[in-house]
């Protein structure tokens, strides 16, 4: 599904990617961790074409990609949750979902019956949002806004979605929700590309995993296998 | 009778004034937009008017010397976006400032040269000739300005709200990276404003050059007052620049009126710079509460 | 440390003596005319780059400000029968005056806005020269004469000496201020308004001191300006003007003197350099070469983008290809001009100085200063831990934003060296909590009581005065300053001395102070070998720490630290309890929002529990860990499940 070959990217003069390699399978759930700056979000960015790589493949579906601007990537088929969530504030819960759908809905007339299917199931899926569907999406508690990321990514039928520390700044009790989340996706066989800083939790959802250091793969390998290998388990699952 | 005339002035000013309200409106797009606008704007109205009359010696029908002016206009808008604002952007900087002042400086200096200096009168089909309602006079010419005001800005507002490509303006307005992330390319939304930013500028500049004729210094009275209107109503309200637009057109012409016309120029300005100090976002702007 | 000494400051001395000799080896009043010129847009520009420069506004008033610092100096002279100082004081006192006026409104505005205001302004300003005819004889214009000095007729020559002295004051001047705890509160300000008044420096009176600087540097200018016309009109003083002004700082170079310098050259040159068709052709050729060997060179080594390395090409070519078709190259002055600008403000946004200042840095080898050695923690933080008692109170304390109760009652009591977790579900009112506790926003009702006397009220700048600092969620790091100069920035109590000694130089003593003291908590935060780094090039976890340490300059009663493990990883973690345990040791009060439970539990006292804007729990973190409420509404399972960072 998703190939990223000897990836380098960077800001300006410093490089953050010094040559990152991982595979994603179709209907895998992948976790990349790592410590802070070892590029983790640099490399969903590089993905996603918010940073154009210096140098390195990325395939999507076999298909080179790199160098493509965001949304282009995204009308291949790329749906990316950033860092932050990022929802549009001053939009309604609604149209934060609509734009989802952005790329394969009609952009004039008619664009909200076509949307209708897909919104009744991101509905289904978090019924708050049904609940709140005509506040400004800015107005959410940050567990709420971070369900409408998601379901904004889940609005475009994508390919692939990339989720970049979606528990970032939640509460506990939020967090274990946005967990459960993400293995209801992986029982929907939703292909998935995971950042997380609860390194643990991470692992238990995922099918393999890559561990990041100093803008490479230090370490990859099943749940399993990670679990099992003492430095890793030293310094990010601790 | 005095009352009459004050009636009377305040009529022909506010219907200016809706002219002032327009150009503040082409502010309000790109701005929604990229947050930035075109300093050079006035030179934009002034070329336009300029081509179009160009377009009308040519022999050209009225009626089709405007379609014709206003994609002049979008295009001239896309030149702008593409040589002065796009980088810019992109670095994260300021200096669209500076490059849409620059490209003001170079439209005016081409017109002095290519069309004179002087003012040039520019024909119109519709009549100049004053009708009276309520003993004020009101020639057909006015109100044709009143019409094609409301009639541009309500298209462009329906377009905002009802489509999904309108509400992709918001989206880049929001959050530039997300909205990228959802396939709506940011860079061609922004294109798009200062199109339509371009077109509604034309479009000022063929309705109200019948009036005043055209000129290449006609863009430094127009975008002065233009800059106050839309810093006064707020960058963000369309609602709010019809009203300071009809509010200031009158309150102008009242001033010239009474202290002389060199002091036209003054209400709008303290009015600009009392409205920044009390209201910074606008008396109709949404105050954004800071966040941390 | 000498030779970087030497050869700036012997560079400086050298043009002037140059500058100063040139009257008495060249008889040319037209070239001494030029000279003057030079001299006061040297000043002028001087005073336009605070604004555009270093507090980062696009300024369109300077050229105002030149004409009524012009106007003021005729007048004085023509009406009130001043002598040349005293007109050049009101000229200043002027712009002064009138900047501080206009800064007052004007510098709440950002980016565009402030553009606007200062753009209305300038208007405002020629309308009334131009209409209040019975003073400045509007359009007829005001003619004046320079009147004697100290008793002697002033020949050109000696006005010229006049101006070059000036500029030189104003030169050293604006180095000592620029270089000191001013300089960087007015480069703070562009990058973070927040956090310079959530560190006590005061973001308003910084900005309006600033502009009303620049401004009467602008008035001072126009003086000089009306003493060498001797004769004013006020469309002079107009839109074209303006442009041309800041044409003279961005080519110059912006936060450079030396730039300043250059811009006022190339803008009283060049108008008589274009006047000649040949020296036009070779100039415009120049820049059309210029522009193809360093557009080229760019993209060859892919260090500029196509737009910028092609944009000028193509500009400079339509300005040589125009130079063949135009039959009068004076009547497109404009065109000209705004092509040329359009050139470097693309391809060259740092202009002449800021690429000349690199490639010389790197030629002569001049290093930026050595650095003194730290202090001890020990004199910066003193350890304080015997006094005990409660130091924050909060008495219901609410804040509503319209109709939501963000904050509906809550109180609290903190005592004297605990670290008090403040914790809650996402939206629970925690953060407002802090931003009311920290002035950023007013409560609706209820008590802050700092040691029992009440914080002032909605003024981030206040509180930080009153002794409680904070960090941010979201970072509000300097982002163009050093990490060095981020914690002096904050540093309390380590710049006494008045601004005019500033201005004479008497700072350096206090600054070396003040930097061996950051030094002390850039080494508690693990940067001190990164004191040079911009901020905004550390990586996301060093931007944390800094910002702890920045908040500790404050040397504070309260520290507020909010969220400070958000997006760090494990090891990251593990390093940022280190810190706050130190922070603890030294008797620093701390209040700590954090979802990281095991980061609460190892290092809080108590801790309070918030949701809905109401308190639901307080107690050690071992008893909130166990109450059903919290378990509920905030951990979703019971501790020991909960999940480990």
């Amino acid at each position: 599904m998703l190939s990223v070959e000897n990836l380098h990217a960077g800001y300006g003069s410093s490089e953050v990617l010094r040559g990152t390699s991982l595979h994603v399978k179709q209907g895998a759930v992948v976790a990349l961790i790592g410590a802070n700056g070892a590029g983790k979000t640099t490399t969903m960015r590089a993905i996603s074409g918010m940073l154009k790589p210096t140098s390195g493949r990325i395939l999507l579906e076999g298909r080179p990609v790199q160098g493509l601007p965001a949304s282009a990537i995204a009308r291949l088929g790329l749906a990316h949750s950033p860092e932050g969530r990022k929802v549009f504030g001053p939009l309604s819960v609604e149209d934060n979902l609509l734009l989802g759908a952005y790329s394969r809905l009609p952009k004039f007339f008619g664009f909200r019956s076509k949307a209708a299917p897909g919104l009744a199931s991101v509905y289904e899926l978090f019924p708050r949002l049904h609940e709140r569907r005509k506040q400004a999406a800015g107005t959410l508690s940050g567990g709420e806004q971070q369900m409408l990321a998601i379901g904004r990514a889940l609005m475009a039928s994508p390919r692939i979605i990339l989720l970049d520390e979606p528990s970032m700044g939640l509460a506990p009790v939020i967090v274990l929700e946005v967990f459960n989340i993400i293995r209801r996706l992986k029982e929907a066989g939703i292909t998935l590309l995971l950042v997380e800083q609860f390194a643990k939790s991470a692992l238990e959802v995922a099918d393999y995993a890559y561990v990041m250091e100093h803008g490479g793969i230090a370490v990859e390998g099943t749940p399993d296998e990670l679990n099992q290998n003492e430095k890793v388990l030293a310094a990010y699952l601790g | 009778m005095n009352s009459i005339i004050i009636v009377q002035m305040a009529v022909s000013g506010a219907l200016m004034g809706l002219v002032y309200a327009l150009i503040a409106y082409g502010f309000q797009l790109t701005y929604a937009t990229s947050k930035s606008i075109n300093f050079g704007q006035g030179e934009l109205v002034m070329l336009s008017a300029f081509f179009s009359l160009t377009l009308l010696d040519a022999g050209l029908p009225y009626w089709l010397m405007v379609p014709g002016g206003l994609l002049f206009g979008a295009m001239m808008g896309l030149v702008v976006e593409r040589a002065c604002v796009r980088l810019s952007l992109e670095q994260k900087s300021e200096g669209w400032i500076l490059l849409t002042i620059i490209f003001g400086l170079l439209s005016f200096s081409a017109a002095e040269n290519i069309w004179g200096r002087d003012d040039r009168p520019f024909p119109s089909p519709i009549s100049a000739d004053a009708f009276n309602v309520f003993g004020i006079s009101i020639t057909p010419l006015e109100l044709s300005v009143a019409i094609g005001v409301f009639a541009v800005m309500g298209l462009i507002e329906l377009f905002k709200h009802k489509t999904l490509l309108g509400k992709a303006f918001e989206a880049v307005s929001a959050d530039r990276d997300a909205a990228e992330l959802m396939g709506i390319s940011a860079t061609r939304t922004i294109m798009l404003s200062f199109g339509l930013s371009g077109m509604v500028a034309a479009m000022a500049g063929i309705l109200i050059s019948p009036i005043t004729t055209v000129g290449p210094t006609m863009a430094s009275a127009l975008i002065l007052k233009a800059f106050s209107v839309a810093v006064v109503a707020g960058l963000d309200s369309g609602f709010g620049v019809v009203l300071i637009g009809i509010a200031l057109g009158a309150l102008e012409s009242l001033t010239s009126f009474y202290l002389g016309s060199g002091w036209r120029e003054a209400p709008g300005l303290i009015l600009l710079i009392m409205a920044l100090a009390l209201r910074p976002n606008g008396v109709f702007g949404k105050a954004n509460i800071r966040k941390v | 440390m000498l030779k970087r000494l030497l050869l700036l400051r012997g560079t400086e001395l050298v043009a002037l003596v140059l500058l100063a000799s040139i009257p008495l080896v060249v008889n040319n009043s037209y070239a001494l005319g030029l000279l003057t010129l030079l001299t006061i847009y040297g000043i002028l520009l001087i005073g336009l780059d605070v604004t555009v420069g270093y507090l980062g506004q696009v300024n369109l008033a300077q050229a105002a400000f030149l004409g009524l610092g012009a106007y003021a100096a005729g007048l004085s002279v023509t009406v009130l029968g001043f002598g040349i100082p005293a007109a050049l004081g009101v000229s200043m006192l002027i712009g002064l005056v009138m900047g501080a006026l206009l800064a007052f409104p004007a510098l709440r505005l950002e980016g565009p806005q402030f553009a606007l205001a200062t753009l209305s302004f300038s208007a405002l300003c020629t309308t009334v020269l131009n209409e209040w005819e019975s003073l400045t004889g509007g359009a007829q214009g005001l003619s004046l004469s320079r009147p004697a000095m100290l008793g002697h007729a002033m020949k050109a020559s000696g006005f010229y000496w006049l101006c070059l002295v000036l500029l030189a004051l104003v030169w050293m001047a604006m180095r000592n201020l620029l270089s000191s705890q001013w300089g960087r509160a007015f480069e703070a300000l562009r990058d973070s308004p927040i956090a310079t008044d959530a560190m006590g420096v005061g973001t308003f009176r910084h900005k309006v001191a600033g502009f009303a600087l620049g401004s009467s540097l602008g008035g001072l200018a126009g003086g000089l300006y009306a003493f060498n016309f001797e004769y004013l009109q006020p469309q002079t003083f107009n839109y074209d003007m303006m442009v041309v002004l800041l044409l003279g700082v961005v080519l110059g170079g912006r936060k450079s003197l030396w730039g300043a310098f250059f811009g006022a050259s190339l803008i009283v040159l060049l108008p008589n350099l274009l006047s000649s068709r040949l020296l036009f052709e070779i100039i415009s050729g120049l820049g059309f070469l210029l522009a193809v060997v360093a557009g080229g060179r760019g993209l060859l080594k892919k260090t500029t983008q196509p737009f910028q390395a092609i944009a000028p090409v193509v500009a400079m070519g339509i300005l040589v290809a125009g130079g063949f078709m135009v039959e009068n190259t004076e009547n497109w002055r404009k065109a000209i001009f705004a092509l040329m600008l359009f050139s470097v403000v693309v391809g060259l946004p740092d202009g002449i100085m800021g690429f000349a200042a690199q490639y010389l840095a790197r030629l002569f080898g001049i290093k930026s200063a050595a650095l003194p050695a730290a202090s001890m923690l020990d004199d910066v933080l003193p350890a304080n831990t015997r006094d005990l008692g409660v130091l924050l109170e909060l008495k219901n304390l609410k804040r509503y934003f319209g109709g939501v109760k963000a904050v509906d009652g809550v109180s609290i009591s903190i005592q004297k060296g605990h670290v008090h977790g403040l914790i809650g579900p996402n939206g629970s009112g925690k953060s407002t909590v802090v931003n009311v506790i920290s002035g950023l926003y007013a409560p609706t009702s209820g008590e802050v009581l700092l040691l029992g006397k009440p914080l002032p009220a909605g003024s981030l700048f206040s509180v930080a005065r009153a002794g409680v600092s904070r960090t941010f969620q979201n970072l509000q790091l300097f982002g163009e300053l050093s990490a060095l100069d981020n914690v002096m920035l904050a540093l309390k109590d380590a710049y006494r001395i008045p601004v005019l000694l500033v201005l004479l130089g008497f700072s350096r003593a206090e600054d070396r102070r003040a930097q061996a003291e950051a030094l002390a908590l850039l080494e508690l935060a693990g940067l001190a070998d990164q004191a040079r780094v911009r901020a905004k090039d550390l990586t996301y976890g060093s931007q944390r720490f800094l910002e702890i340490a920045r908040a500790l300059a404050r040397k504070p009663e309260l520290l507020i630290l909010d969220e400070p493990a958000a997006g760090l990883a494990h090891p990251d973690v593990a390093v940022l309890v280190e810190m706050i345990r130190t922070i603890k040791r030294r008797g620093i009060t701390t209040i700590l929002i954090e979802h990281h439970m095991d980061v609460v539990s190892k290092l809080c006292d108590q801790v309070t529990v918030v949701d809905g804007g109401q308190v639901i729990a307080r107690g050690t973190p071992d008893e909130v860990n166990r109450d059903p409420q919290v378990i509920k509404a905030y951990l979703g399972v019971v501790p020991d499940e909960i999940i480990p960072a």
